[in-house]
């Protein structure tokens, strides 16, 4: 008998804890909507003013951020910056990207010779070459991953060409340059591959080879800090 | 006697107080398993009334039968054909036959007493 209605206890156990649950589980929406035409006009009038007035906040910060925004472009601080960086890109201190060419200076195809061809880039032909280069239309030039700018210096130090005071020693030398557009670009291309400094470099066993124009080439920035000696600001009245 | 009784209240305030609530998905499957359950209980009363209560057969019944009307249910869902209501109807059916033995058999008892 005891172990009999152990087990029926058990068992109603879990018929009251399933009856249970069951009634949770469907009696879970107590509360009724019972309002009627009226009381829902008014909770609807109510909620479309405060719609409208988050719209109307919405509108008004959206103004002011506009105002805020043409304010900061007309101050003379933007102006400032902006003439800074443009300052900056033409001077060098920033990467730049734009069409353009790239160049390899390589050692001559070293089959031609028996032995091994000892090959260094002069700082002579390389300014030369740069020159050119400038002449036909080049913005930014890089050599070696190494930005030219107006006060970059190319010459040999200790049997070594270096510039901007890196050595140019590891073949290939790669020049990137970038022009104001593709057709410049192209021009800069067609005329290099016909440049006579071009065939001078045959003399160093080296051979400059200029790759189809691209639409996109970066021309690293200036390492390093460019450092003004000799120039003043002009004091003005 | 009262013990069994005594296990319902428990299980239900157990139930209640748990705040424990299954997704709406399954409320099917519950009720189909709760209604198993009470025909097998009942299923159980009456044999116990007419003396011929096999503990082996009451527990196994309890639980096959929840376990078959889940899965039939859950077949039924996944075949789109309403199979649970089969389930419904064989265990109503049995239900109101168990209550209406167990009704006569008090009847016949209460009689004799007298």
């Amino acid at each position: 008998m005891g172990k009999k209605s152990i087990s029926l206890t058990f068992i109603t156990l879990i018929v009251g804890f399933m009856l249970a649950i069951q009634f949770q589980s469907v009696q879970e929406p107590v509360v009724r909507d019972t309002r009627d035409t009226w009381q829902l006009r008014e909770d609807l009038q109510k909620e479309k003013d405060l719609q409208a007035r988050l719209i109307r906040e919405i509108r008004s910060n959206e103004e002011k951020l506009a105002q805020y925004e043409t304010e900061r472009k007309q101050s003379k601080e933007e102006a400032l910056r902006n003439t800074l960086n443009e300052l900056k890109e033409e001077v060098g201190l920033t990467d730049v990207t734009g069409p353009g060419v790239k160049l390899y200076i390589d050692k001559v195809n070293e089959g031609l010779y028996l032995e091994n061809v000892e090959a260094s880039i002069s700082p002579d032909s390389l300014k030369r070459l740069l020159n050119e280069i400038n002449m036909y239309g080049a913005k930014h030039v890089s050599v070696g991953g190494q930005r030219v700018i107006n006060t970059t210096v190319i010459r040999e130090i200790a049997g070594e060409t270096k510039i901007n005071g890196r050595s140019l020693k590891s073949f290939p030398i790669e020049i990137l340059i970038v022009t104001e557009d593709f057709q410049t670009a192209k021009k800069l291309a067609n005329r290099m591959e016909v440049s006579e400094v071009a065939e001078e470099f045959f003399i160093d066993n080296l051979t400059v080879n200029v790759l189809k124009p691209e639409m996109k080439i970066t021309v690293p920035a200036y390492e390093d800090v460019i450092r003004v000696r000799n120039i003043e600001a002009v004091k003005s009245e | 006697m009262w013990l069994p009784v005594l296990g319902l209240i428990i299980g239900v305030l157990l139930g209640f107080l748990t705040d424990f609530s299954i997704p709406v998905e399954y409320s099917d499957y519950l009720s189909i398993a709760i209604l198993a359950a009470l025909d097998t209980l009942f299923g159980g009363i009456r044999a116990h009334l007419q003396n011929i209560y096999d503990e082996k057969v009451f527990v196994s019944g309890f639980f096959f039968n929840i376990l078959l009307a889940a899965s039939l249910a859950f077949l039924g869902v996944h075949l789109g054909v309403d199979l649970y209501l089969a389930a419904v109807f064989a265990f109503g059916v049995r239900l109101f036959q168990n209550i209406a033995v167990i009704r006569r058999i008090l009847i016949t008892k209460w009689s004799a007493k007298e």
